[in-house]
């Protein structure tokens, strides 16, 4: 038997990998494949809760098509049912929503109806909507309702027992029933031998009717009276002087709050006066002055890892940015560079000056500086990993994106360029920073391109401690 | 004579311990020159400094008039193919066959094509004294022709330096003979410039131009065979005459 | 007061350590993703290593797709015959396999297979110098030996889950239908409707970020191997205890993010 080659075997792997998934694929992907044509009728229900697109239709449990869409409809749900071409519905199908066992999934399941009696017998045409659908019954709201009844029952029943069950019980009852015998007896008489009494009881209700229609006469005669402006109450309410001194009054307060307004009187000067405005103005302007502050004044911390590929090594940054102000900051970092601090060294021996430089690798880089922003762009200057330099950075993108140059390390002594740095970051999710650039080109044995990624978030606390030590303004 | 590499006040510590405490050495170009010393004495980093494995903490090694502690990866890569190595073990590749391994630089730095490589793959183990073994996997070999393939691939591209890590460790006399004839037919053949670490003494007289002696991360002592058996540094005498009682500390 | 001081240090060093170690693996991913566009791309060693991470899985996967569906279809049995809702074993053990097992079994598998053995590999190339060898020759271990293990583990896991999902639901498929007595037509129908594309793809996309996990902590397990045979040793167990680890907890996540 040759040899399979690997490349082969590989080969021949991948295939039947695809094939399984492209057959899998086929099988679930394509719901009710073939069931593409075939003709739409709807179905109007007060409660669908559970059927879903897609969900079985049913005929004597035969599936005849499948659910198309639900829609909403007048706080009705219009089921549209897409209907195998090959099956019928006669014009009087009722709709039912059904169950698959107790938890099963929901189905429609659409019942032959009964035919009308002289009726022509006609089918459903696409489009059309079928007339007689059935509530669901809503199994939930059932056995609850199914439980309460049943609980007063029992509780019924349960006191029932306790008293009837007894023999106490039996002997109450018993005694019961003789009584209300005896009552009954007793208000047969007490009824008998009063009769008379009812008859003249009557009578005197009926004289005592006519005397209320009298009396409700008079009234009617004295309220027409009041009407005219006789009598006490009539001359108070029709009398003309009486309505001139209420506008007298109302117009002396008119004349109170006019003077007010002028700036007359104690609580006119306070209301009127400017200064007092000025002062409250000026209160308040201080007050949101700081509140601006606090808002205005936010701190970052962020750190950066790159990883320089022809160092293969890394470089880490970790830095505090201070915003008092929009457009100002004020950053300081701490850099740990595998190559260390450089530290210059110079001998002499026999009158010859030798510079040596030397890493020290223990020792971390400082970084501060100062940033202002116009615009989309910033200018920052200070110490740039313990030397001093310049830096500006681009925003671009909704701030999304940023461009950075740096240039530091000028003097470097002889046989070193200045130490330039540029890169561009983008934001990749919130807080989550890619970047890459390359890192000091100018000398070869540093020179390295990078990529990096780094962590941002705005520290609450920070800011909250640093702005309730006093700021000058 | 001219010097091929310099290393010049090397100094290199891992964690507190210092290995290298400014050392300085000259190799002479087309010569065999043997770097001596106690076993942990630092010599397999010395040779690593020498390829760019490891980068001095402070110091300069100039190969070929070149600096290469200053330079990156992949001007590194430049200066690594004037080398061939080889290492203690060998380490073949042992996933692939003696020939994949041989012609692994060749593949990897040349465009030579699949017959002229197996040509050159041919010629060199030819020049260890090996033929059809090819097809063979590292496993199959013994150990002295394991150290005869890897010698193979070490100079497959033509080096103009080649470095060897205890070559003869662990071989019976009649292989380390043998092997140390090939280091020397080899330097002869190819105009080699060959740095050998060895304890082995019978070797370092039979194949060196010149001798080192490494000892406290300096070398102490350099000079021809001649010179080295005439001095009278207690170190060297302890080191030659393997005796326990000397300057050298045995813990 | 002593004890609990060496006690927070002891604690502090454990947590650095991890952290630092998260760090390095994320560097060495980085360098990788610079060499895999870096050409030339190394065919000979990816199809070796697709050929020992993918084909030669498959009889082990398959093992356990088998089984693990067949084992789904007899527990989800027991509990849907409570309810009379016995078809829809299928489709359990269907949404199970391409979701969850599917992908978390085959890349444990291969993790302990493949995964294993890349660090092993390499742990044992670094001990006995060939990575050091492959430095003098002027070529970079990572673009020889760790980007086409990676290629490998990214592309071959899903691939594995495709076949581990298969044989999954057809051993659910015997087990209901022939040995339990499910309605065979229910059982395939209850699958192809409550299955969708994306239960599938999705757990697909799970098996890419396992295969690199997997194989990225094997090849940096044994990448960094230290200390002869016994690290060789060390490394495969730490790359796989490690591997397994972070594909469950990474597990977590995805499925957080795509269901």
């Amino acid at each position: 038997m040759p040899a399979i080659s690997t490349e082969a075997k590989v080969g021949l792997f991948v295939l039947i990998g695809l094939v399984v998934l492209a057959y899998m694929s086929f099988r679930v992907g394509q719901p009710g494949f073939g069931l593409k044509r075939g003709y739409d009728v709807s179905a109007v229900f007060d409660n669908v809760s559970g059927l879903e697109k897609g969900s079985a239709v049913q005929m004597a449990g035969v599936e005849i098509g499948q659910v198309e869409s639900i829609e909403l409809k007048d706080g009705k749900a219009v089921v549209k049912l897409r209907i195998r071409p090959d099956v019928r519905l006669d014009r009087n199908v009722r709709a039912a929503i059904r169950t698959h066992g107790v938890l099963g999934d929901k189905y429609l399941e659409v019942m032959p109806g009964s035919l009308i009696p002289g009726e022509k017998s006609a089918y459903l045409k696409e489009g059309e909507t079928i007339q007689y659908t059935e509530r669901q019954a809503d199994i939930d709201r059932l056995l609850s309702q199914v439980t309460l009844i049943a609980d007063d029952i029992k509780n019924v029943t349960s006191s029932l027992s306790n008293t009837l069950g007894t023999p106490e019980g039996e002997e109450s009852i018993r005694k019961i029933l003789y009584n209300v015998r005896d009552f009954s007896e007793n208000l047969n008489r007490v009824v008998a031998r009063n009769d008379e009494n009812f008859t003249e009881m009557v009578t005197n209700l009926k004289s005592a009717s006519k005397e209320m229609e009298r009396t409700f006469a008079a009234l009617s005669q004295i309220t027409d009276e009041v009407n005219q402006g006789k009598g006490t109450v009539g001359t108070l309410l029709k009398d003309k002087s009486v309505a001139d001194n209420l506008n007298k009054t109302l117009a002396a307060l008119n004349d109170i709050s006019k003077k007010i307004n002028e700036g007359r009187g104690t609580i006119g000067r306070l209301v009127n006066d400017e200064e007092t405005v000025d002062n409250l103005n000026e209160s308040l302007s201080g007050i949101s002055r700081y509140i601006n502050k606090a808002e205005q004044f936010r701190t970052f911390l962020s750190y950066r890892g790159e990883y320089l590929f022809d160092r293969s090594d890394a470089k880490n940054y970790l830095e505090l940015r201070i915003q008092p102000k929009q457009d100002k900051f004020y950053l300081l970092g701490l850099v740990s560079d595998p190559k260390g601090r450089r530290q210059t060294i110079e001998t002499t021996s026999n009158g010859v000056t030798t510079t040596t430089t030397e890493y020290n690798q223990d020792k971390l880089l400082f970084s501060a500086q100062i940033g202002k922003r116009f615009k989309d762009l910033v200018l920052r200057g200070g110490l740039f990993e313990n030397y001093g330099g310049l830096g500006m950075d681009y925003y671009m993108l909704n701030d999304k994106l940023r461009l950075t140059f740096e240039a530091f390390d000028f003097g470097r002594g002889s046989n070193r360029q200045t130490h330039v740095k540029g890169y561009g970051e983008y934001r990749l999710i919130k807080h989550v920073y890619l970047s890459a650039g390359w890192d000091d080109p100018f000398n070869t044995s540093t020179s390295s391109p990078f990529v990096g990624f780094s962590i941002k978030f705005e520290d609450e606390d920070l800011k909250y401690l640093l702005t309730t030590s006093p700021i000058p303004r | 004579m001219q010097d091929m590499i310099q290393l010049k006040d090397i100094h290199k510590s891992f964690g507190a311990q210092k290995v290298l405490d400014g050392l300085d050495l000259n190799i002479e170009d087309g010569q065999t020159t043997v770097i001596i010393g106690r076993s942990g004495g630092g010599k397999s980093v010395l040779l690593k400094h020498i390829i760019g494995l490891i980068r001095p903490d402070s110091g300069q090694v100039v190969v070929d008039g070149e600096d290469i502690t200053k330079l990156n990866d992949k001007q590194l890569n430049e200066v690594r193919k004037k080398f061939g190595m080889l290492f203690q073990e060998g380490a073949l590749f042992d996933s692939m066959t003696v020939g994949e391994n041989v012609s692994f630089p060749l593949v990897e730095h040349t465009k030579m094509t699949d017959e002229e490589i197996r040509q050159v793959v041919a010629e060199r183990l030819k020049a260890v004294g090996l033929t059809g073994v090819e097809g063979k996997m590292p496993s199959e070999l013994s150990g002295g022709m394991r150290k005869r393939v890897a010698l193979a691939r070490a100079i497959a591209l033509h080096p103009q330096i080649v470095l060897f890590d205890e070559p003869t460790t662990g071989l019976d006399p009649v292989l380390t003979e043998a092997i140390n004839q090939l280091i020397i037919d080899t330097q002869r053949n190819l105009n080699l410039t060959c740095i050998v670490i060895s304890h082995d003494i019978e070797s370092i007289f039979r194949v060196g131009h010149k001798i080192a002696l490494l000892y406290g991360g300096k070398i102490i002592e350099y000079g021809t065979p001649e010179e080295i058996r005439a001095s009278k540094n207690p170190v060297l005498v302890q080191f030659l005459s393997g005796s326990t009682e000397g300057p050298i500390q045995i813990m | 007061m002593k004890g609990f001081l060496s006690l927070i240090d002891n604690l502090g060093k454990a947590v650095l350590r991890n952290v630092e170690e998260a760090g390095k693996i994320l560097l060495l991913f980085f360098s990788v993703l610079s060499w895999a566009v870096r050409p030339p791309l190394k065919f000979k060693n990816i199809m070796k290593q697709m050929e020992f991470v993918g084909v030669k899985s498959i009889f082990v996967v398959v093992l356990t797709g088998t089984f693990t569906g067949m084992v789904m279809a007899l527990q989800g049995y027991h509990g849907f015959r409570m309810f009379s809702a016995e078809s829809l074993v299928g489709s359990t053990v269907a949404l199970g396999m391409t979701r969850e097992l599917g992908p978390v079994l085959t890349s444990l598998m291969v993790t302990a297979r493949a995964g294993s053995a890349m660090a092993a590999e390499l742990g044992s190339m670094r001990v006995t110098e060939q990575i050091d060898a492959l430095y003098v020759m002027a070529a970079n271990p990572i673009q020889h030996l760790i980007v086409p293990r990676i290629i490998a583990g990214i592309a071959m896991v899903p691939i594995l889950t495709v076949v581990s999902d298969f044989v999954g639901i057809a051993g659910g498929y015997f087990v209901g239908v022939h040995v339990l007595q499910i309605n065979e037509g229910l059982f395939l129908k209850n699958i192809t409707k409550l299955v969708t594309l994306n239960d599938i793809y999705n757990g697909l996309v799970k098996a890419a970020c396992f295969g690199l996990i997997l194989s990225l902590v094997g090849c940096y397990k044994g990448f960094n191997t230290r200390g002869g045979a016994e690290g060789v040793g060390r490394a495969t167990t730490e790359a796989v205890v490690l591997a397994s680890i972070s594909i469950l907890v990474a597990d977590y996540f995805l499925t957080a993010i795509m269901f």
